[in-house]
């Protein structure tokens, strides 16, 4: 396979526009528009490659022209390709909300910059064939995303960002830790060539080690059960664009992860991981459902049914036969781009407050008046409680199916049971913002953010639930071919 | 000597969580930094003891090479560690400045 340079696309574009914004700090118009521009060519370059990858199989770019056991190679297959479009379309969005935003922190010059690094860093964790560069770009991702939150509107934002620093350095520990534990077993970094040595069945001293160490580094980053509590802090202090980068995408950077982990790397192990996967699931989607249920805030409800949201995709990943596996991309796709609409709607509405707040005893019928947010947010919520025929729906669907048929009765009942809690706390949230009228006199500001950004979002939820062909069938290519771990194998080290 | 390494490296870990797990922020920074440190040596071990001679240079001596992998991810990884105790550092001064204090127990405006 040659080398294509579309593939340097969604991590060229972004990063170079960082640079250009940093040089044109003082024109904070311009530097927007040109972060803009940067994060559509990104996206149009990931929707290539993913067009690409259906028609033709892997793409691959190998960085210096070294071949791929010895230099680093950027090798998107379908999986990946999936979850980078999904990244990059809520990342235009995100670009797109920060154009109408009114918060002070947009306004500093280095608020375009660090987002662009963050977009960069996303899209080439999902991209990069080789472990290390992984780490490079996770940190990458979690350095502009500290700082993002630390510069924050919210008087909180440092003290989480604090938090989230010291919690990310130990998920960076075990993902280091972890590579360097491989690096000692087989002597290569390449994703491909260590899942090609571990095929033959050896497993040295500090394999099983690395492997243990690797899914603690992912379950954190996609904060699963034992290793949760920084997220609603963390999330809930973001200013609403970051918010809505932070809660539906990077989050899935973890669970992409655990696919390559289970479904390409240590397969003979797959089982062990699957089990403690379908626990793990489980109490999330308890525990989120249940705590977004009783908590105060409602950009914080959110993130709390983000646990619920990614213990559903853990729950496919945890049952592992094929249909659950397309259930779990088809949901990580369709909850990003849910989650990430109801977080602008949520921060638009809180725009518009006084003090900016969300918590619900403060915006209790402060939508009264606001008809259109209020239908966005009742489709997003009904979206996110998967009620037909909106693409929550199809994702429900589609774990639902797995579910039978791996013929996991228990844990699929308990699942249906809590997906209902969903319903109650979407349409409890949107009764008590948008339907009742405010006890005390509200005086919201005349302008918020603008809805430009959640409104196309929303659109593609629907239009995803009408015509859920595309996603389910490109997960569908996608889980065909992470089926034979060969095919990855033999794509990037030829021959 | 990898024994001593596996000691050393072992020391600087429960030296770092130790640190890490303090109240004082300045104390955990510090935990942060003798973490990655230990990774570092961690590194340094796996691929320090297979070669005798420089991997490159003008008149190679005789014997095996050794290996330039880890000492590139080192380098890697100390900027990468070094960049995020930085922010940390400017972090903690902010926050201090702002609470008037650097005791993570008197720093719990997030609860909830």
């Amino acid at each position: 396979m040659p080398n294509n340079p579309l593939v340097l696309g969604p991590i060229f574009f972004p990063l170079s526009a960082a640079a250009l914004c940093v040089l044109f700090a003082r024109y904070r118009r311009l530097q927007h528009v040109i972060g803009v521009g940067a994060t559509i060519l990104g996206w149009l370059s990931s929707v290539a490659i993913l067009l690409l990858n259906w028609s033709d199989g892997m793409q691959l770019y190998r960085l210096g022209g070294w071949a791929p056991p010895y230099g680093i190679v950027l090798a998107p297959d379908m999986l990946s390709a999936i979850f980078t479009v999904m990244a990059s379309t809520v990342v235009v969005a995100g670009a797109l909300y920060i154009l109408g935003c009114r918060d002070k922190c947009v306004s500093y010059p280095a608020f375009m910059p660090l987002y662009l690094c963050m977009a960069a860093g996303l899209h080439g964790a999902f991209y990069t064939g080789d472990i290390f560069t992984l780490f490079v770009f996770q940190e990458l991702m979690i350095m502009s995303s500290v700082v993002l939150v630390a510069i924050s509107d919210n008087r909180l934002g440092v003290e989480a960002a604090i938090k989230y620093l010291l919690i990310s350095a130990m998920g960076s520990l075990f993902l280091l830790l972890g590579i360097g534990a491989i690096y000692a077993s087989f002597g290569t970094l390449t994703i491909a060539d260590i899942a090609r040595l571990l095929e033959t069945g050896e497993r040295p001293l500090l394999a099983q080690t690395a492997a243990v160490m690797l899914m603690c580094a992912f379950l954190l980053k996609s904060a699963v059960f034992p290793f949760h509590f920084w997220q609603p802090d963390f999330h809930t202090a973001a200013p609403t664009p970051v918010h809505a980068v932070l809660s539906s995408v990077v989050v899935k950077v973890g669970v992409y992860g655990l696919f390559r982990l289970t479904s390409l790397l240590f397969i003979a192990e797959a089982p062990l991981v699957r089990s403690l996967l379908l626990l793990l699931g489980i109490i999330g989607i308890f525990f989120g459902s249940l705590a977004a249920l009783r908590t105060y805030d409602a950009k914080r409800m959110l993130a709390y049914s983000t646990f619920g949201q990614v213990g559903f995709i853990l729950l496919g990943i945890g049952w592992g036969t094929p249909l659950a596996l397309i259930g779990a991309i088809v949901y990580a796709v369709n909850h990003a781009f849910i989650k990430s609409s109801l977080l602008m709607i949520t921060g638009a509405l809180a725009s518009r407050m006084p003090n900016k707040s969300a918590r619900l005893s403060d915006i209790a019928g402060a939508g009264h008046k606001l008809s259109v947010m209020s239908a966005l947010y009742l489709i997003g919520g009904l979206a996110l409680a998967g009620v037909p025929p909106l693409n929550g729906f199809i994702s429900k669907v589609a774990i639902i199916r797995g579910g039978m048929d791996a013929q996991s009765w228990l844990i699929l009942g308990l699942a249906v049971a809590a997906g209902l809690i969903t319903l109650l706390y979407v349409v409890r949230t949107w009764q008590h913002v948008f339907q009742r009228a405010p006890e005390t006199e509200l005086v919201l500001k005349p302008v918020g953010d603008s809805l430009v950004a959640p409104l196309l979002l929303v659109g593609l939820c629907v239009l995803l639930g009408l015509y859920a062909v595309p996603v389910v069938e490109a997960a569908t290519i996608a889980v065909n071919r992470m089926a034979d771990p060969a095919l990855y194998i033999h794509a990037v080290l030829g021959g | 000597m990898n024994v001593i390494y596996a000691a050393a490296t072992g020391i600087m870990f429960a030296l770092g969580v130790f640190q890490l797990l303090r109240r004082d922020m300045i104390k955990s920074a510090m935990g942060f930094y003798i973490l990655f440190t230990a990774i570092n040596l961690f590194f340094f071990a796996v691929g320090a003891f297979n070669g005798q001679v420089p991997a490159y240079s003008q008149n190679l001596p005789k014997g095996q090479p050794s290996d330039p992998m880890v000492q590139a991810l080192i380098l890697t990884a100390i900027v990468i560690s070094f960049g995020s105790y930085a922010i940390l550092l400017g972090l903690i001064a902010k926050s201090a400045r702002r609470y008037r204090t650097a005791d993570l127990d008197t720093l719990n405006h997030l609860k909830g």
